[in-house]
């Protein structure tokens, strides 16, 4: 009756589960693809010369555009702020395109922040109740002398736990693969963060040098702390709906239009209180212009903490009190 | 009294506006098995699913060794074992995993209790395969097993022998009782089935529609409804049927097919009569009672619905 035994239980549950093993592999597979196609890709890119003479000859082509006149006005945001950082990537000498099995890693972290950890999060979250249900096991689960507050606390520990894992071997996998490809030295190299656009133009003033290595946990845990918010919506969803179909296809549909919404409609800006939109929380904060006006690292953060907080009130209000009649 | 281990009290449920079960009320007393008999759809798997505080009551009130299910949900739910509409356990673990899973839900001591569980409900070899590979009958026994890993004084079992061939069925019916007999504990089974009532209890409660119809001793309720019809089987039937008429014997019938003859006669009449048939000629082969069963009972009660 220990709670660690109930822990244990849904471990074990989650871990003999086939979806477990997919998980596993999605990662292994999608970040072996990216680094062979990037690998790929790069050489081509580079072509060998100074990454100066690169970085100049790309801040030139940016000013041509902006000269140019014909880009829309949220584009010119994005440009001024390009050539703001990249001219302060020279000015430090620092290579802004610098590649090594540690940046990979970091930059693995921001890229999958969007969509690929936040749904790895929904493949456990949205399976944790509802299997129960469609199953029947519910029935033997909450007659048991546990109460329901306990049983359903014991699938958010274990929940949090699988999510810790995944963001924990996501990151092992993507240093493996990245240092394949790159080498895996480098973990001390500075970089530059905290960009943010200041008004209309490059605000130089928050950004700061940090050694990646730092920087690479701060932005890992960035992406754990929107998992784990993702995880507890993704839970009330599995309370809710009840079958895992279901959950899984409301959060997915949910995640997506979070990757489609700023991009088609930027102008509306309420949309930065949704969870989805707040998702990428290590892009906020290594400074990438934010794509609503006011959605700052700080801000995400708070919008997700209070979204989870209000899916695990709900979810266990619900869970406790509903009737089993499945 | 201590002899009452499990008490529901005028128990109703509602969905919406339809009433699944109506002041429901049954006694559940030490060592008895308690068949809880009635058709499909008549209220009780929603019955058992408040007994085990799946669903709650909107009226009424469960004490299961006098603990409250409402208000004392956890202590009252160490006394009890259940399996509700179907042996449901986790397909993609192991019988072995299974019971191990839910010991761990259990007090301290439950863990120990699986070898000898796994032995009682003949599990043993298979218990490190995966319960996917088992067949329904060994679901429904590694279910009682789980159900039993507790020590509770109280197994709650839906529809045990649902689904299941001859041989399953005389298996679970051989286990409920030696639960019942040799240890001690009462047993709640539901059923739709009336010759398993009949075979596996002790005392009968009949719903119907949502409401409790009759209760008491299964022997009580089949000499309530015991008849005098008796079963007559000779030759040549048509001269064994007038006579039976022209003897007092009523509602005669001669069989169309075979040698049979139906008739209601007072049992004390039965060896006149059957000198008198001797005496004019018919050769008598066979006389039988068949004797009320649960079956009569219900029907009588029910009013002739199908079950």
């Amino acid at each position: 009756m220990r709670f660690a035994g109930l822990v244990e239980n849904e471990i074990l549950k989650i871990s003999r589960q086939r979806r477990f093993r997919v998980v596993v592999l999605i990662l292994i597979a999608l970040i072996g693809l990216i680094v062979f196609a990037q690998s790929r890709g790069r050489d081509r890119y580079l072509g060998g010369k100074d990454w100066r003479v690169r970085t100049q000859e790309r801040m030139a082509s940016i000013q041509n555009w902006l000269r140019d006149g014909r880009m829309p006005a949220s584009s010119q945001r994005w440009a001024r702020f390009e050539l703001g950082r990249l001219q302060y990537h020279i000015d430090r000498d620092i290579d802004p395109e610098a590649i090594s099995g540690p940046l990979f890693t970091r930059a693995f972290a921001n890229a999958s922040s969007y969509l690929l950890l936040p749904l790895l999060a929904i493949v456990f979250a949205s399976d944790i109740v509802s299997a129960e249900f469609q199953q029947g096991t519910i029935k033997i689960l909450l007659t048991r002398p546990v109460g329901r507050v306990r049983v359903l606390a014991s699938k958010l520990a274990a929940l949090m736990l699988a999510i810790t894992l995944t963001t924990l071997f996501g990151a092992l996998v993507a240093y493996a693969f990245g240092g394949i490809a790159y080498g895996y030295r480098g973990w001390g190299a500075p970089v530059l963060t905290g960009f943010r656009i200041g008004g209309e133009s490059f605000d130089p003033a928050g950004v700061r040098s940090i050694a990646l290595w730092k920087d690479t946990i701060l932005v890992f845990g960035l992406a754990w702390f929107a998992m784990l918010c993702v995880g507890a919506i993704g839970l009330l969803t599995s309370v809710l709906l009840r079958s895992t179909a279901a959950a899984m296809g409301t959060m997915l549909a949910a995640l997506i239009a979070g990757t489609i919404l700023p991009r088609l409609a930027s102008q509306w800006e309420a949309q930065k209180f949704l969870f989805v939109t707040c998702l990428p929380l290590p892009d906020y904060y290594s400074g990438s212009p934010p794509p609503i006006p006011g959605l700052t690292i700080g801000f995400a953060a708070a919008v997700l903490a209070i979204w989870a907080a209000a899916a695990l009130a709900a979810a266990f209000i619900v869970f406790a009190r509903r009737d089993v009649l499945a | 009294m201590a002899d009452e281990v499990l008490v529901a009290e005028h128990l109703t449920k509602r969905f919406g506006r339809r009433e699944a079960v109506s002041d429901v009320s049954f006694t559940l007393h030490a060592g008895e098995v308690l068949g809880f008999l009635g058709p499909n759809g008549a209220g009780k798997t929603t019955t058992i699913r408040m007994l085990v505080g799946l669903a709650r009551p909107d009226s009424g009130r469960i004490r299961i060794r006098g603990l409250d299910v409402a208000t004392d949900f956890r202590r009252a739910m160490t006394h009890v074992g259940s399996i509700v509409e179907s042996p449901d356990l986790y397909r993609y673990l192991t019988g072995r995993e299974n019971l191990l899973h839910f010991a761990r839900m259990l007090p301290d001591g439950a863990e120990e209790r699986i070898e000898g569980l796994a032995e009682m409900a003949r599990l043993s070899e298979r218990l490190d395969d995966k319960v996917a590979t088992y067949s329904l009958g060994m679901r429904q026994r590694l279910g009682i097993a789980q159900a039993l890993l507790g020590n509770p004084d109280v197994l709650i079992l839906d529809e045990p022998v649902n689904g299941l061939d001859p041989a399953g069925i005389r298996e679970i019916r051989e286990l409920v009782r030696h639960l019942a007999e040799d240890r001690g504990i009462s047993v709640f089974v539901s059923s739709h089935l009336l010759s398993e009532v009949e075979l596996m209890c002790d005392r009968v409660s009949i719903i119907h529609r949502g409401r409790t119809l009759a209760s008491g001793p299964v022997r009580e309720l089949l000499e309530g409804f015991a008849g005098d019809q008796i079963l007559v089987r000779a030759r040549p039937a048509s001269l064994a049927a007038e006579r039976l008429s022209a003897l007092g014997a009523q509602e005669v019938e001669a069989s169309r097919v075979g040698d049979f003859v139906t008739a209601r006669l007072e049992p004390a009449r039965v060896p006149d009569v059957l000198r008198e048939l001797v005496g004019a000629g018919v050769d008598v082969y066979s006389v039988e009672r068949p004797g009320a069963s649960l079956e009569d009972a219900f029907l009588q009660i029910t009013g002739g619905e199908t079950v």
